[in-house]
C-alpha cells in the first residue's frame, strides 16, 4: 500500500511539476533567448558600423596619402570637387625607368620631352574613387562609397584636401554634423614651381 | 534527486559555455579588425617618418653646398667621399638613433652627382642632382596590409629591400622595413637675386625712392636692353636677414621679406611681405689666383689698364693695394677698340676713393670685376659705365676681420649702373639727386639709400655674379 501510494503521489507531483516547469522555463528560455537575440543584433550592427567606419577612416588615409603624394610633387592642379586632375613631372621613361634630368632655355629642369608631363586624375564614379595616371586603366582606390565626397581647395604654393564620408552608426542616416565629424584634411606643399599660375612666391 | 541536480546543472553548463564561446568569437574578432587597423595605422605613421628621413637628405645635401660656397678651407664634402661631378656621385649615410616611432633609428642616404646635362648654357651654372633614400623600421611582424590598395601605395620593405646603394636591387632583410626615395634638382642662386638685400637694417627712409625692375635681356620687359619706365616689372625684391626694414613709404613694385622682422613704412608696397627670410649671405674671400698682371701695383693718378677676351686670363688680372682718384685723374678700364666683349678682374688690398672730377671709366664692351678689401668712397664723377649694364660692373667687398667696421659709399653726379655685393660692408648708395637712378643691385651688412631717388633692378642679375645659395627646382618622389 505505501509503495503503491507512494508511487501514485509521486507520479501525479512529478506530473504536475513539469508542466509548470514546462511553462516557466520556456517563457524564461524565451525571454532569454529574446534577450540575447537582442544583445547579439545589437552587438552585430554596432560592429559593422564600427568596422565599416574604420575602413572608411583607411580609405579616406589612403586618398589623402595618394593626393598629397602627387600634390607633392605637381607642377599644375585643375581641382574639383570629387574630380581632381593633377600633372607631374614625367620621370619614367616608357619602360619605368628614371630619366635624366635636363634643362630648358629658361634654366627650368624637365624630364623626358621638354614640356612633357603625366596626368594624374582623381574622380569619384559610380560609388568607386579612381585614380587614372594618363591613358592607363584606373586604379580603384576605394570601392562601395557612395556616401564620399572629397574636394580641393587650391591656394597656389600649397593645396588642401578635404575628405568626409557618412558614418552608419544611426539607421536613420548620418546627420551633417557627424558626417562632418569624419573630415580628414591633408594640406601639403607643392614643391615643384607650379607652371600653371604666376607668383613672385617661386 | 541527485539525478535533477545533475540534469540542472547540465542545462546551466551548456548554456554557459554556448554564451562564452560566442562572446570568445565576438572578441576574437573584433581582437582581429583592431589589431589589423592598429597595424595599417602603424605602418602608415612609418612611411610618413620614412619621407621626412628622406628630405632630411636633401637638407644635408644642400647645407654641403652651401658649405662650398664659403672661402677655403670650408669643410665641405668631408665625409662624402669626395665633391660631386659629373658621373661622380657623393655618397653619405647618416643614421639618427631614437628618431623614428618607439625609439627606432632613421637611415638617411644621400648621393650628390652633378651631370653634364644639368649646366645652364646661358651662364654655365652647374645645377646639382640630388637623390635620398630616408628608412625607418617598422615595428611589428612583417604582414601586409588586409587592402591590396594600401599595398600599392605604402610600398614597404617586409622582407626585401626596394633601394639598396641607391639602386632599384632587392636584398634580403631581417626586419621589416619602409624606404621612400626622393630626387631633386637644386639650382645655384646669385648673390643679385634680389634688388636689395642686407643682413641687418635696410634703411631707405625720407627718400621716396621707387624701386622696380626690368629685364634687359627680355624686349618685351625693357628697351634696347635698358630699362624703360613703360615695361616696368614688379620684381623690385627687398630682403633683409634681419628684422628691419625701415621703407619710408618707398613706392616699392615688389616684395620685401624680414627675419622674422618688422617692415616699418610698408604702405606703398605692390608684392607681398614675408617673415621667413633666412638666408645668410655667404662671404667674399680674397681672389687665390697663381698668376696676374703685376703692373701696375697701385693707382693713384690717370692711368688705364686692359681687359682681355679671354675671360681669366693672367693679363686681364690686376692686385693693387689701392686707388685714390681726384682732380682730373681717371682710371680706364680698356677694352677692345670695336667694343666686342671683354673681362676684367681687379683685386684691390686696399681702399678704393674716387672724389671730384676723379673717375673711374669702363670702356664698351668690359666686363669688369672689382674685389676690395678696405674701404670704398666713390663720389664726384663716380664710374662710368659705358655698357650700361650693371652685371658689367660687379664689385665684390671682401669679408672684413671679425670686429672690423668698413663701408661702401657709392654716389656720383650721374646715374649709377653697378651691382655690390659687399655682406661684410655698411653700404650707402647716394647717387643722383632728386632725379637720380641706380640700375643694379645692392646687397650689404646694412644697406642705406640716401639722396636716390629710384633703384631699377635688373632682372638678369639673377643669373649672374657668384653663387650665393642653392634652390630645388625640381623634386619628385621615385615610388616604385
Amino acid at each position: 500500500m505505501v509503495s503503491a501510494f507512494r508511487r501514485r503521489s509521486l507520479s501525479k507531483t512529478q506530473a504536475g511539476y513539469a508542466i509548470t516547469e514546462l511553462v516557466v522555463s520556456t517563457a524564461i528560455f524565451s525571454s532569454i533567448s529574446l534577450g540575447l537575440l537582442m544583445g547579439f543584433t545589437s552587438l552585430e550592427r554596432n560592429y559593422v558600423a564600427t568596422s565599416d567606419f574604420s575602413l572608411n577612416h583607411a580609405d579616406e588615409m589612403r586618398i589623402s596619402d595618394y593626393m598629397a603624394m602627387d600634390l607633392r610633387r605637381a607642377i599644375a592642379v585643375q581641382p574639383a570637387e570629387n574630380d581632381t586632375t593633377i600633372l607631374i613631372p614625367a620621370y619614367y621613361d616608357q619602360t619605368g625607368t628614371p630619366q635624366t634630368p635636363a634643362l630648358d632655355s629658361q634654366g627650368g629642369v624637365f624630364y623626358g620631352a621638354s614640356g612633357s608631363s603625366v596626368r594624374i586624375h582623381y574622380y569619384l564614379m559610380a560609388g568607386t574613387i579612381y585614380r587614372q595616371q594618363d591613358s592607363a586603366p584606373a586604379q580603384p582606390l576605394a570601392v562601395n562609397v557612395q556616401d564620399f565626397v572629397f574636394d580641393v581647395t587650391d591656394a597656389g604654393k600649397v593645396v588642401t584636401t578635404r575628405i568626409t564620408f557618412n558614418p552608419t552608426f544611426n539607421s536613420g542616416g548620418a546627420s551633417a554634423a557627424a558626417t562632418t565629424a569624419t573630415a580628414f584634411y591633408n594640406t601639403t606643399l607643392l614643391r615643384n614651381s607650379r607652371t600653371d599660375i604666376q607668383s613672385s612666391v617661386y | 534527486m541527485r539525478r535533477q541536480d545533475s540534469t540542472k546543472t547540465g542545462s546551466v553548463l551548456v548554456w554557459t559555455v554556448l554564451v562564452i564561446a560566442m562572446l570568445s568569437l565576438i572578441a576574437v574578432e573584433t581582437l582581429r579588425l583592431v589589431t589589423a587597423k592598429y597595424q595599417n595605422a602603424l605602418q602608415t605613421s612609418t612611411w610618413q617618418e620614412a619621407l621626412l628621413a628622406a628630405e632630411s637628405g636633401i637638407d644635408l645635401a644642400i647645407v654641403e653646398l652651401r658649405k662650398s660656397l664659403y672661402p677655403s678651407p670650408n669643410q665641405a664634402w668631408e665625409s662624402w667621399g669626395n665633391p660631386p661631378g659629373n658621373e661622380v656621385t657623393s655618397h653619405e649615410l647618416t643614421t639618427v638613433p631614437n628618431a623614428g616611432l618607439s625609439g627606432t633609428p632613421m637611415t638617411i642616404e644621400a648621393y650628390v652627382d652633378a651631370p653634364s646635362q644639368l649646366i645652364d648654357p646661358t651662364n654655365s651654372w652647374q645645377y646639382y642632382r640630388i637623390r635620398t633614400v630616408g628608412t625607418i623600421p617598422i615595428t611589428g611582424p612583417a604582414r601586409a596590409s588586409d587592402n591590396p590598395q594600401d599595398t600599392k601605395l605604402r610600398r614597404l620593405s617586409l622582407h626585401w629591400e626596394r633601394f639598396t646603394s641607391g639602386l632599384l636591387l632587392p636584398q634580403h632583410i631581417d626586419k621589416p622595413q619602409v624606404s621612400r626615395r626622393i630626387e631633386a634638382i637644386v639650382r645655384p642662386v646669385s648673390s643679385f637675386d634680389q634688388a636689395i638685400m642686407s643682413v641687418g637694417v635696410v634703411d631707405l627712409t625720407n627718400q621716396n625712392i621707387v624701386v622696380d625692375s626690368y629685364d634687359s635681356t627680355d624686349p618685351t620687359k625693357s628697351t634696347n636692353g635698358l630699362y624703360d619706365p613703360a615695361k616696368r616689372q614688379q620684381n623690385g625684391d627687398i630682403a633683409t636677414d634681419g628684422q628691419l626694414i625701415e621703407a619710408g613709404n618707398a613706392q616699392i613694385y615688389g616684395d620685401v621679406a624680414t627675419n622674422a622682422g618688422t617692415v616699418s613704412g610698408a604702405a606703398n608696397i605692390t608684392g607681398i611681405e614675408r617673415t621667413d627670410f633666412y638666408q645668410e649671405p655667404i662671404p667674399v674671400g680674397a681672389p687665390s689666383w697663381s698668376t696676374w698682371n703685376s703692373s701696375p701695383s697701385l693707382v693713384t693718378g690717370t692711368t688705364t689698364i686692359n681687359a682681355d677676351a679671354t675671360k681669366g686670363s693672367a693679363a686681364s688680372r690686376y692686385t693693387l693695394s689701392s686707388i685714390s682718384l681726384s682732380g682730373n685723374k681717371t682710371l680706364t678700364v680698356a677694352g677692345n677698340p670695336n667694343g666686342s666683349q671683354t673681362y676684367i678682374e681687379i683685386y684691390v688690398t686696399g681702399d678704393i676713393s674716387v672724389s671730384g672730377t676723379g673717375q673711374i671709366v669702363v670702356q664698351p664692351g668690359v666686363t669688369a670685376t672689382i674685389y676690395f678689401a678696405g674701404n670704398v668712397d666713390i663720389s664726384g664723377n663716380g664710374v662710368l659705365n659705358s655698357n650700361n649694364q650693371p652685371s658689367d660692373l660687379m664689385l665684390y667687398g671682401i669679408q672684413p676681420p671679425t670686429d672690423t667696421s668698413e663701408h661702401v659709399s657709392i654716389g656720383g653726379n650721374s646715374q649709377i649702373t653697378a651691382s655690390v655685393y659687399a655682406p661684410g660692408h655698411d653700404v650707402t648708395v647716394n647717387g643722383g639727386g632728386t632725379n637720380g637712378h641706380v640700375y643694379g643691385s645692392v646687397v650689404g651688412k646694412t644697406v642705406t639709400m640716401t639722396g636716390v631717388s629710384n633703384l631699377h633692378y635688373d632682372e638678369r642679375l639673377g643669373a649672374t655674379g657668384v653663387v650665393n645659395n642653392y634652390k630645388i627646382v625640381s623634386w619628385f618622389e621615385d615610388n616604385r
